[in-house]
């Protein structure tokens, strides 16, 4: 029996991601207790990429909860696989946005946070410190005017972002830079389609 | 209402003592799946799925009905019968029937019923005293004298006569969901998933001690709780509600994309923003009385005093409207900003509203 252990406990270290992710990130999942950046400018699809991460683990049975997106189109992230079901949104934070996500760090696996107002270094130490103790993932959805204070995990840098179109927007190619700490330092950059013409994220 | 197709499966409403039946409607919901993700359990021998997703991947509602017999065919080696209607409770006699209610009959179809249909015995053999003998008659009471002479019971299923609740009392099992997953739970074994038919596990209750700290901070609308709802085919359908609170109705007052196909903008804004479209001769772009732009807009002028160049827009898409709501124009636009944003637009009421940013 004892032999399993270090089997499971290798697997339960890492939150699920489907594809295109698993082959973006490394280890294809997000390791319990890591931050991750998404940074982009607003509108090129750094929130529809952060949601996307979502999908998986919320379809697969993990709580997820969403801070700081005021208005989230919810036919979307549906249509981007996460399951609604076991999602928490807190659209409206306000001052006590750190609080909230603080509060939701205990309860859930994956917090995706759009900061309302510029992050703090204190705010952000402390917010990666409970991410750490209680073994979960912190999503900071960052753009260049306020961006992450401190290094973090990995980071999914959104450089370049195109629509395709017919008779209506059709698809979006988006680049990502992906980078971080240890091994995903060396990521280079990646396209993924996110919208799909179904709404999905596929790798190009 | 959505249009839903419901299937009958009458050798299933019998549950057989050896566990097979709930056995049969997993292997049936899981093929289903493939059609339609959101297909729902409804009682043994009854699921239903909305029509309107799978009938325009599939081409059309024939294609659906003929892929859904070939499937429960394949799987359960029995006939289906089918049927659709708005609401559950008329796809339910619209499958043991095996009629398509066109869209927008559901009303007369539902009025045209046996009172018997709404379930009732007493109801049905008073209803024959008083010359009540169809469903119709019965909807053409006035509520207040149904109030006066019959019970609770009779009073809730006067409003499903009334199209005002779409199921009667009783109709949907509401344990069949937990008793699927226990049966699957046999099948599969060590899979971790939990909550998929409502039951609650460890992490969800951790889940929802988070909420209630993050609810006790904010205050009652604090934390929110994302459905879509009725068939749960996406536009129209996304709804948010307090965590905590039960769920309401729908209101139909936000605008929404409609028929819009493609990819649904992952910002979509509760409380639409007021916007201005410009030509290039900085003239006011407006919707024509025939569903067309009266010129092609180059420029987004948002109220605060920021404009920004459109390169690209496609639409206008006039909203189909809807029989059972009070007529509403509207028409949706995208549009592509320089910088790269694209965005949705819907016209409405004389104006140009901001209603989804696709980020």
């Amino acid at each position: 029996m004892a032999s399993l252990r270090p089997v499971a406990l290798a697997k339960t270290r890492l939150v699920p991601l489907a594809e295109p992710w698993t082959s973006l990130v490394p280890g294809g999942g997000l390791r319990r207790g890591s931050t991750v950046t998404v940074h982009a400018r607003p509108g090129l699809g750094g929130l529809s990429v952060a949601l996307s991460l979502l999908g998986e683990a919320s379809a697969q049975g993990h709580w997820v909860a969403v801070v700081g997106v005021d208005d989230p189109g919810v036919v979307a992230m549906s249509d981007l696989g996460v399951d609604l079901r076991r999602v928490l949104f807190v659209p409206r934070p306000r001052g006590a946005w750190a609080e909230a996500t603080a509060d939701l760090l205990d309860g859930v696996d994956i917090v995706v946070l759009r900061p309302p107002s510029r992050c703090s270094h204190g705010a952000a130490r402390k917010l990666m410190d409970r991410v750490r103790e209680r073994g979960t993932v912190l999503i900071a959805l960052t753009e260049p005017s306020a961006a992450w204070p401190l290094p973090v995990d990995l980071t999914l840098h959104l450089t370049a972002s195109r629509w395709t179109m017919s008779s209506r927007l059709d698809a979006r190619y988006v680049t990502l830079r992906v980078g971080g700490r240890g091994e995903a330092a060396r990521r280079g950059e990646h396209v993924v389609m996110l919208p799909d013409v179904r709404g999905r994220a596929v790798a190009r | 209402m959505e249009r839903l197709l419901a299937l009958w499966l009458e050798p299933l409403c019998e549950e057989r003592p050896d566990g097979s039946t709930l056995h049969d409607h997993l292997r049936l919901l899981d093929a289903l799946a493939s059609l339609c993700p959101f297909v729902e359990p409804v009682r043994l021998g009854l699921c239903v799925l909305p029509l309107r997703g799978p009938s325009r991947f599939f081409g059309g509602d024939e294609a659906v009905f003929a892929a859904v017999r070939a499937l429960v065919r394949d799987v359960l080696d029995l006939d289906v019968s089918l049927g659709v209607g708005e609401g559950l409770f008329c796809a339910e006699l619209a499958a043991r029937q095996g009629v398509v209610v066109p869209a927008g009959a559901s009303t007369q179809f539902r009025r045209q019923q046996p009172l018997a249909a709404l379930g009732h015995k007493e109801l049905t053999t008073t209803g024959k005293r008083l010359g009540l003998y169809r469903v119709g008659d019965f909807a053409d009471l006035d509520p207040a004298r149904v109030a006066e002479r019959f019970s609770a019971t009779v009073r809730v299923l006067h409003r499903v006569a009334r199209g005002e609740i779409a199921e009667l009392p009783g109709q949907r099992d509401t344990r069949l969901g937990a008793r699927l997953r226990g049966a699957r739970g046999e099948d599969a074994v060590g899979e971790e998933q939990t909550g998929f038919f409502g039951q609650r596990s460890a992490g969800d209750e951790r889940a929802q001690a988070a909420a209630h700290r993050v609810r006790h901070r904010l205050g009652p609308d604090g934390v929110v709780v994302a459905r879509l709802r009725g068939g749960r085919v996406p536009e129209d359908r996304a709804t948010l509600t307090p965590w905590g609170s039960p769920v309401k109705e729908l209101r139909d007052d936000a605008p929404w994309p409609g028929r819009l196909v493609g990819p649904s903008p992952i910002t979509s804004l509760h409380q639409p923003v007021a916007v201005e479209l410009r030509d290039a001769s900085n003239e006011v772009v407006r919707m024509g009385a025939r569903g067309s732009l009266s010129a092609a807009p180059t420029s987004l002028l948002l109220l605060r005093g920021s404009r920004r160049a459109i390169s690209w827009f496609a639409g206008p898409w006039p909203q189909v409207e809807r029989w059972w709501a009070a007529p509403r124009r509207r028409a949706h636009l995208q549009i592509l900003l320089d910088g790269g944003e694209a965005m949705l637009l819907c016209a409405e009421a004389g104006r140009w509203w901001l209603v989804g940013i696709y980020d």
